[in-house]
């Protein structure tokens, strides 16, 4: 290998190495300090961006960085490649990922100082570090899946961070949840590449495939970037998500995790170009989450949900611009994005704070914000897009009707079938009403 | 001091593994002291045989060495894991029982032996004590699946008169009644649907370490790997119903996790969605489905041990109604208990990292190639046990932290230890999957088997049908052999096959 394949090899692989060591001392009972946790993620994350900024002098002067660990696994046919490839589309991201994670581990130093999972908060930090480097870094979709379902779990443990709080846990399962079963997408996805094309790695260009089989993948792919972007129909678990930390809100879900299924897309889009109906998809869905996202964030209360939408309309954008093609404007889009939003997320538990010393430092006169755009429509527009915005685009609401619900009453029902058989073999005389038959409207009465 | 020869001899060594435990139980049932310290011996003499095993069989047909090797792990783990209210002589010697009667089986080569290990390993459950579930489905199930296969081996040998399998391979004796039977045994044994719920009701009702014990011998697996797929070639188009039924069963359970409440049930549904994956792995028939449901069987093995054995200790410390239907909060009191909790959970449902993410991506690929429709299903089962998984580890381990009563111990050092150790295992595994199990456990021998099968189909067949998809596993089949193990393949092109006709 050469030096630059060493380099890429270890920003991708040190942080997931400093949370597997620190994990296991502690398994083991041993707790480091707060001071030497925080120490080790500033030199961890200085490394892997002075890593990262060489990669970018070596691809801007001459051409990707790829390195070849050999398989993951091996059996017949099938190999997970271990394959990791610096190119251009893939370094502004890992700089981003390597960047953004030493600089909220700098901020939340201090700002989880005495804070009961510190130490949680940081270790997570790096597996969700590893996971978003390897994800940007890997030369095929396979080792893509793993870096993406580390991001994944990785959020929503941060989600139930304070986890003596009800909500947060609920809301990081109901993220789980969503996340599971975009993910879907992406695995099937993947075994469709292999099927068809023999393989799904792209780092000695792209799986080859056409017409319908192309519209296939896209649309599985499609469906695994739109649960990680929070884009409609899933955009209802975003402002779930602001339960965790402000700092972990800041990097997942202001810059990279929300991006990341943007970066399916454009990793995906030799074969996006070969699927019109899939790119009409692409740009109806980001159009949908955009003009979505716009509403309901203007009807947000708190500052983290409207940053959330904010972040969400940006992404919607950034979806049109991959539909349509525009590849270099999209990547720009993503890293001024990202780092505005990620700015914006640190500053805003310490904004409101700030505003009123303003206010009562000019006397309590602050200029109006302007006119919004919104007031052009008729008042009774106004009202119904208001209540429509409140409920969030009753988004969750027709994804709890219609599938939780039907789900947990399925669920709930076998329950009670195989519970009145389980009593006894001899207690359900032919006589008595089968309980299972009185269960069934009870339900549709609920 | 040099090792006499004939002790390295494979019947010795295997004698020693079974024997070991079975003297142990002995040993208990007339002295009852010192039981955990009497089980983790017999325990680790069974896995040392076992390793010598592994180490002296050839490179690639070490698969029932490595099943050996890992339930005498498992058990000298459970052993130590019980906690001690647990840890008397009656439950060990069950424990016991159960070791030498699954090793039997894994390392018999006769038809007879197969049933005798059969029905003792099901001894301890049926009788009255603390192993003995007051619910009636776990003892119908069991005996059930017992007088199937024991119809199944008497019509066999009626038949043919011969009840060594290796002679019997590819023959398919007995018929259609004697495969029937067959797969019924699998079918009750496993818990695969219509008989999926008596193993909810022996997790609940019975003694969970034991109970997880029984389940991970997977002895309906072994069933399929060991009778149904090399002696019945002729009768595969009746097989791909058992992976339907497997679907169904992973579908079906994981729909019905989602409402349930009690975590003793709840862990035994992940646990069966799991484990029946792994009869459609090796009904796919192909070398990623085949390799992932044997991979797929030690993540299920090792990691339910290690879920049921969590549980067991929070119930010991917390009380023994603990419920998913509100937030307990116990992760503030067993930290570690609950990190590793989660880590095997999130291995048994296939999270990157750990080795059931290889056994899971291997699985799923298998089954989509031969049945792309209902291998969908897999995926969607999986998806849905992460969700119940997590709910589970969420409403028990997180939440506000529960008062009333005084610091409860964390994980203690023995138990530390053993966690370590099973989830360094998954970690490992996970990350090194070739240097660990996949090199060792997958290797060709059932897909030697498998090979085998399919060359009898072939030759069998003079004309007929020859499935693409069928003659492209094939050569993916032998494609891996050629891959993996040189000497294999030199034996394999001794035979007569179809593709190299």
């Amino acid at each position: 290998m050469n030096p630059f394949q060493d380099i890429l090899v270890f920003v991708v692989v040190v942080p997931g190495v400093i949370f597997g060591v620190f994990a296991l001392l502690w398994l083991l009972g041993w707790v480091p300090s707060e001071r030497l946790m925080s120490s080790i993620t500033g030199v961890t994350f200085s490394a892997c961006t002075a890593g990262v900024a060489v990669l970018i002098w070596k691809i801007g002067s001459a051409s990707n960085v790829s390195v070849s660990l050999g398989s993951w696994f091996a059996v017949g046919n099938y190999h997970f490649p271990l394959l990791l490839m610096a190119d251009r589309l893939s370094t502004p991201f890992l700089a981003l990922a390597a960047v953004l994670s030493g600089l909220i581990g700098q901020f939340s130093a201090t700002y989880l100082h005495r804070e009961s999972g510190f130490l949680r908060f940081f270790l997570l930090l790096h597996l969700f570090a590893f996971g978003s480097l390897l994800a940007f870094a890997a030369g095929s979709f396979d080792l893509l899946a793993a870096g993406w379902e580390i991001v994944g779990i990785t959020s929503v443990l941060l989600i139930g961070f304070f986890d003596q709080r009800r909500a947060p846990v609920e809301n990081g399962l109901y993220v789980f949840g969503i996340y599971r079963a975009c993910d879907i997408g992406l695995l099937v996805g993947i075994f469709a590449m292999h099927h068809w094309a023999g393989t799904a790695s792209f780092s000695g260009g792209f799986p080859t495939l056409t017409g319908a089989r192309a519209v296939i993948v896209c649309l599985l792919l499609l469906l695994a970037a739109s649960g990680k972007a929070a884009q409609v129909p899933f955009s209802g678990w975003l402002p779930r998500a602001m339960e965790g930390p402000t700092p972990s809100s800041a990097v997942f879900y202001g810059a990279i995790s929300i991006h990341a299924g943007a970066y399916l897309l454009l990793r995906a889009q030799p074969l996006l170009a070969q699927s019109r109906l899939a790119s009409i998809l692409v740009v109806l869905i980001g159009a949908t989450t955009a003009v979505h996202g716009t509403i309901v964030g203007r009807a947000s209360a708190d500052a983290k949900t409207s940053l959330a939408y904010a972040t969400l309309t940006q992404v919607g954008i950034i979806f049109i611009e991959i539909g349509l093609g525009w590849r270099w404007l999209a990547i720009a889009h993503i890293l001024g994005n990202a780092t505005v939003r990620t700015m914006q997320y640190l500053r805003a538990p310490s904004m409101l704070h700030d505003y009123h010393q303003m206010h009562s430092a000019v006397g309590g006169e602050f200029s109006p914000t302007g006119a919004q755009i919104e007031e052009m429509l008729p008042a009774r527009v106004q009202l119904w897009l208001y209540r429509w915005a409140l409920d969030r685009g009753h988004l969750d609401t027709i994804l709890e009707r219609w599938v939780i619900t039907p789900l947990l009453q399925v669920s709930a029902y076998l329950s009670r079938s195989e519970r009145t058989r389980t009593a006894s073999p001899t207690i359900v005389r032919p006589e008595d009403p089968v309980p299972v038959s009185v269960a069934g409207p009870a339900q549709r009465g609920d | 001091m040099a090792i006499p020869g004939w002790v390295i001899h494979a019947p010795v060594l295997t004698g020693a593994s079974v024997a070991a435990p079975w003297l142990a139980a002995v040993v208990l049932s007339v002295s009852r002291r010192q039981a955990r310290v009497v089980g983790c011996i017999a325990a680790l003499l069974s896995a040392m045989a076992s390793t010598a095993l592994v180490w002296r069989a050839p490179q690639g047909e070490s698969l029932y060495e490595t099943l050996m090797l890992l339930f005498s792990c498992l058990t000298f783990g459970a052993v130590v894991l019980l906690p001690r209210r647990d840890a008397e002589a009656g439950i060990i010697a069950g424990i016991l029982v159960l070791l030498g009667s699954t090793l039997l089986a894994y390392s018999t080569g006769n038809l007879l032996v197969l049933l005798g290990a059969w029905i003792l390993s099901i001894i301890p459950f049926l009788w009255a004590g603390r192993f003995h579930s007051p619910k009636w489905r776990p003892m119908v199930a069991l005996l059930s699946s017992s007088l199937a296969i024991a119809l199944a081996i008497g019509f066999i040998i009626a038949r043919t008169g011969v009840s060594s399998i290796s002679h019997l391979k590819g023959q398919s004796p007995g018929g259609v009644v004697a495969f029937t039977l067959l797969i019924v045994a699998a079918i009750f044994r496993k818990g695969i649907i219509p008989a999926q719920a008596w193993v909810a009701d022996a997790a609940e009702s019975g003694p969970l370490v034991p109970t997880a014990l029984l389940l991970n011998g997977h002895f309906g697996a072994l069933l399929v790997v060991k009778l149904i797929v090399p002696l019945f070639p002729e009768t595969d188009h009746l097989f791909p119903v058992l992976s339907y039924l497997a679907i169904a069963t992973a579908v079906f359970v994981a729909i019905r996790a989602l409402a349930e409440n009690s975590p003793r049930r709840l862990l035994a549904f992940l646990a069966l969605s799991q484990s029946a994956c792994i009869l459609s792995g090796l009904e796919s028939r192909t070398a990623e489905g085949i390799t992932g449901a044997l991979v797929h069987w030690v993540v299920v093995a090792v990691s339910t041990v290690g879920l049921f054995g969590i549980l067991r200790l929070l119930e010991v410390r917390f009380g023994e109604n603990l419920s998913a239907s509100k937030y307990l909060g116990l992760a503030e009191h067993s930290p570690r208990l609950a990190v590793s909790f989660v880590i095997l959970g999130l291995a048994l449902v296939g999270l990157p990292g750990t080795l059931g993410f290889c056994s899971l991506d291997l699985l799923i690929q298998g089954t989509l190639t031969t049945h792309p429709l209902t291998g969908l299903l897999l995926p969607i089962a999986t998806a849905m046990n992460a969700v119940s998984f997590f709910r589970l580890f969420s409403r028990l381990f997180l939440g506000k932290r529960r008062t009333g009563f005084t610091v409860m111990a964390d994980a203690l050092p023995r138990e530390r230890w053993i966690l370590a150790a099973i989830v360094l295992f998954v970690v490992l595994g996970g990350l090194f999957p070739n240097a660990t199990v996949i090199e060792h456990s997958s290797e060709v021998d059932v897909v030697d088997e498998a090979i085998s099968t399919f060359d009898n189909l072939n030759r069998n067949r003079s004309t007929g049908y020859v499935d693409n998809n069928l003659s492209m596993n094939v050569r993916h089949l032998h494609l891996s052999a050629t891959s993996m193990d040189t000497a294999k393949v030199d034996h394999a092109q001794d035979r007569p096959t179809g593709v190299h006709r």
